[in-house]
């Protein structure tokens, strides 16, 4: 490998890269950007779920036990509804996610010590939703059966209702959260976004500019010149991964100062994983490359090997335990999740490389790999 | 020159056939187009589920009695998987740290005897919160175990004073899920990726075929042409989207209806008709990225900056309803954020225009002002 010949192929790459003003200027501002959406914008918790009230009882009772879910931070009350029949047009337009229908008597059961059953109607078409709807309305359901008890039994018992409230719940449940103590979305959020971000745009960025020189013919100048395959390779993806190195340093800083995520871990560990990690996303963008010869079904092949998978397989929105065997074997054979381990372990857990040397070795392999199918499958001597 | 509206309609049909042919003849596109509508669609349906499921996590029980074990054995599939009992807390942690499990729940010695006493004792849970959407459903669940676990230890003792045949007051909940009874993951994830892929080509393709023209040269051919500009988009648009509705009539009845069992409650005809406009919607967007791009590279960074925000905020994965304001307005001219609606309205739930015409109007008024953005600016933008 002659490191002169490297360098002018960089140096024209990069002279290219310069000149396209407008092109420049999204490499370095689109992922900020989407950081900037997304990390506000991102709200993964299931909150003000819209949902009506039918109240065939109306009565002082059944109306204190309206105010636990129209007080909620979780449900957004839209009133309360006559007919039971409206509930099927308001959840088919989508305008209520739930409903509940407190029946007729049920303060009258409850005080001659009798269960009562409210149903909740809750729109299926998003299972999670669904069930964290349902989780909602058995919590408040609980709490309330547990304040009626209490009131019940502290005729039996000649004590206050109050001290047989605590003595209801005889074990108290001491949660400690780990590594993100406020739950906070945007902290597990904004480091995974580097990963996210970074798998979105360097690979589409490589693929296209080694394509554009094949769909354009200037490719045939690097044919006949005496520049090697290993040597053009080198310097073709050079500058990519120099622009999905500053990339990742951007969003590592928005990520701390701007989002406030803790950064526990080394530094320079973050920063070996973060040069292998850019090296395997222009890696995927120079494999596509050898495969496709228009730019066209470069940017679409990039897309659908490494955005969409990337946004599905990474754990980012679906956690990784809850995946089938198929999607698991995706999620390992593609470098997002395991840097989206080596992020978190940097961020918010504060380990270092005796704990994250098994990802790191990965990502290693992969780039490895990537890089020498690439370079066997490039070939100066292209059939036809 | 006054051409006839045969002779226009002439020129578009040859136009179009012309796109479809140099469409089809780019192999590794159409692989991958029909990759992304069968493929994809299947691994990311049989794989992901985006529920609790199998959540390791270790005991540490310093009890050892019945009523321990007891509480453990709620602890059970399919949402929590016991993988292990360890009493050593430097181990705990160093498990949690490796992340090799998810939660940790500890009993503290004479938790049995203190709860046959009625004395109020507390259990500890940590919880890894590094994905905080996964943390703390893991945290809602296991609260809601705890407290059933208790509530019944409570109400045994009290059945001592007020005998074993009383009936207790209380709320039972009745949860009826509509359009998705069983609350089944397989419908959603695959018709979501069904929509991602329609979203994706129908931005993508008539913006990179129109500046491909431009960096080709081709587009000066077809401006000294006698067609106006409408001739020239137009075509692109319909065939583009007679691609995408042959692949989302692959991937209905290829691999929605015959794998995933996905239901079709409404009408095929009116679905056909939206997604076509919704397809036109879309592409009026990749009309105007195509008018303020000139290669290909910047369209796919384009692409990129509207096609993510669009993909993750529309109110798929996340719901609508707990984002932040402003995006739930910035969504507003995201047209996945109606055609949402449209397909799991006629897919699931079976409604017609009666109930979606605001959706449909939606797309109409957003694809018309797109396209007349892109109309305007396409003469101008040679105007150099």
């Amino acid at each position: 490998m002659n490191l002169s010949r490297v360098s002018a192929v960089i140096a024209k790459e990069w002279a290219e890269l310069v000149r396209d003003r407008l092109f420049l200027i999204l490499a370095f501002f689109v992922p900020p950007g989407l950081m900037l959406v997304f990390g506000f914008g991102m709200n993964m918790d299931v909150e003000n779920i819209p949902f009506v009230i039918v109240d065939y009882d109306r009565t002082p009772m059944s109306r204190d036990y309206a105010y636990r879910y129209i007080d909620s931070r979780y449900f957004d009350f839209k009133g309360y509804i006559i007919n039971e029949h409206e509930i099927d047009t308001m959840i088919g337009r989508n305008d209520i996610r739930a409903a509940i229908i407190i029946p007729e008597n049920f303060s009258k059961h409850l005080s001659d010590g009798r269960r009562v059953s409210v149903q909740t109607i809750i729109d299926g078409m998003i299972p999670l939703r669904a069930k964290i709807t349902m989780g909602y309305v058995a919590a408040i359901n609980g709490y309330f059966t547990r304040e009626v008890l209490s009131n019940h039994l502290s005729r039996f018992l000649g004590k206050p209702p109050e001290s047989v409230f605590g003595m209801l719940m005889p074990v108290d449940l001491e949660m400690r959260y780990m590594y993100n103590q406020g739950l906070k979305s945007v902290w597990s959020m904004a480091p995974k976004l580097i990963m996210l971000l970074l798998m979105m745009i360097p690979p589409l960025l490589t693929a296209v500019g080694v394509v554009r020189e094949k769909e354009r013919g200037s490719i045939l100048n690097i044919y006949g010149s005496s520049v090697s395959r290993g040597e053009f390779l080198v310097g073709k993806v050079s500058p990519y991964i120099f622009i999905a190195m500053i990339n990742g340093l951007v969003l590592w800083a928005m990520a701390l100062w701007i989002f406030g995520a803790p950064f526990e871990g080394s530094m320079l560990f973050f920063l070996v994983a973060l040069m292998i990690y850019a090296a395997c996303t222009a890696g995927i963008g120079l494999l596509v490359s050898v495969f496709v010869s228009s730019q066209i079904a470069a940017i679409v092949v990039t897309m659908i090997v490494s955005l969409i998978p990337s946004m599905l397989y990474s754990g980012i929105l679906i956690p990784l335990s809850s995946m089938g065997p198929a999607a698991q074997a995706l999620a390992y054979l593609a470098p997002a999740m395991h840097f989206a381990k080596i992020v978190d372990g940097c961020f918010l857990k504060g380990v270092g490389p005796t704990v994250l040397w098994g990802p790191l070795l990965a990502l290693g392999v992969y780039a490895t790999v990537l890089f020498t199918l690439g370079y066997s499958l490039f070939t100066k001597r292209p059939k036809v | 020159m006054q051409s006839s509206l045969k002779t226009i309609l002439y020129q578009m049909q040859v136009l179009t056939a012309k796109e479809l042919i140099q469409l089809t003849r780019d192999v590794m596109l159409m692989i991958f187009v029909v990759w992304g509508f069968t493929m994809d669609i299947f691994v990311a349906g049989s794989g992901l589920k985006i529920e609790l499921e199998d959540a390791s996590y270790v005991v540490s029980d310093l009890d050892q009695s019945p009523s321990s074990r007891e509480l453990i054995y709620r602890f059970k599939q399919p949402e929590f998987r016991l993988d292990g009992v360890e009493d050593n807390d430097a181990k705990l942690m160093s498990m949690l740290d490796h992340g090799t499990t998810m939660l940790v729940l500890s009993i503290p010695p004479k938790f049995g005897s203190d709860l046959a006493k009625g004395h109020n004792t507390s259990v500890q849970l940590l919880v890894d919160t590094t994905n905080s959407v996964l943390g703390s459903l893991a945290a809602g669940y296991a609260g809601q175990l705890v407290i059933e676990f208790a509530m019944s230890k409570a109400m045994e003792k009290m059945r001592m004073f007020t005998g074993s045949g009383r009936s207790m007051p209380g709320v039972d909940s009745a949860h009826i899920m509509w359009f998705n009874p069983n609350g089944v993951d397989k419908w959603f994830v695959p018709v979501t990726e069904l929509m991602t892929m329609i979203t994706m080509l129908s931005i993508l393709l008539p913006a990179a075929a129109m500046v491909r023209e431009k960096e080709r040269g081709t587009v000066e051919q077809l401006l000294v042409s006698p067609l106006n500009p409408l001739q020239i988009m137009f075509p692109k648009v319909i065939a583009m989207t007679a691609v995408i509705l042959v692949g989302v009539t692959i991937s209905i009845f290829g691999v929605l209806q015959p794998i995933f069992h996905v239901p079709f409650r409404g009408s095929y005809v009116l679905f056909y008709v939206l997604t076509a406009i919704y397809v036109f919607s879309s592409a009026g967007f990749g009309l105007v990225i195509s008018t303020i791009t000139r290669n290909l590279a910047q369209v796919g960074l384009v692409v990129i900056m509207f096609l993510a925000p669009m993909l993750l905020l529309s109110g798929t994965w996340i719901p609508a309803e707990a984002l932040p304001e402003v995006i739930q307005w910035l969504m507003l001219i995201s047209p996945l954020h109606y055609f949402i609606d449209v397909v799991f309205g006629i897919m699931l739930k079976g409604v017609g225009l009666n109930v979606l015409w605001e959706s449909v109007l939606g797309l109409v008024v957003l694809g018309t002002a797109v396209f007349t953005i892109g109309l305007l600016r396409f003469r101008r933008q040679f105007a150099v």
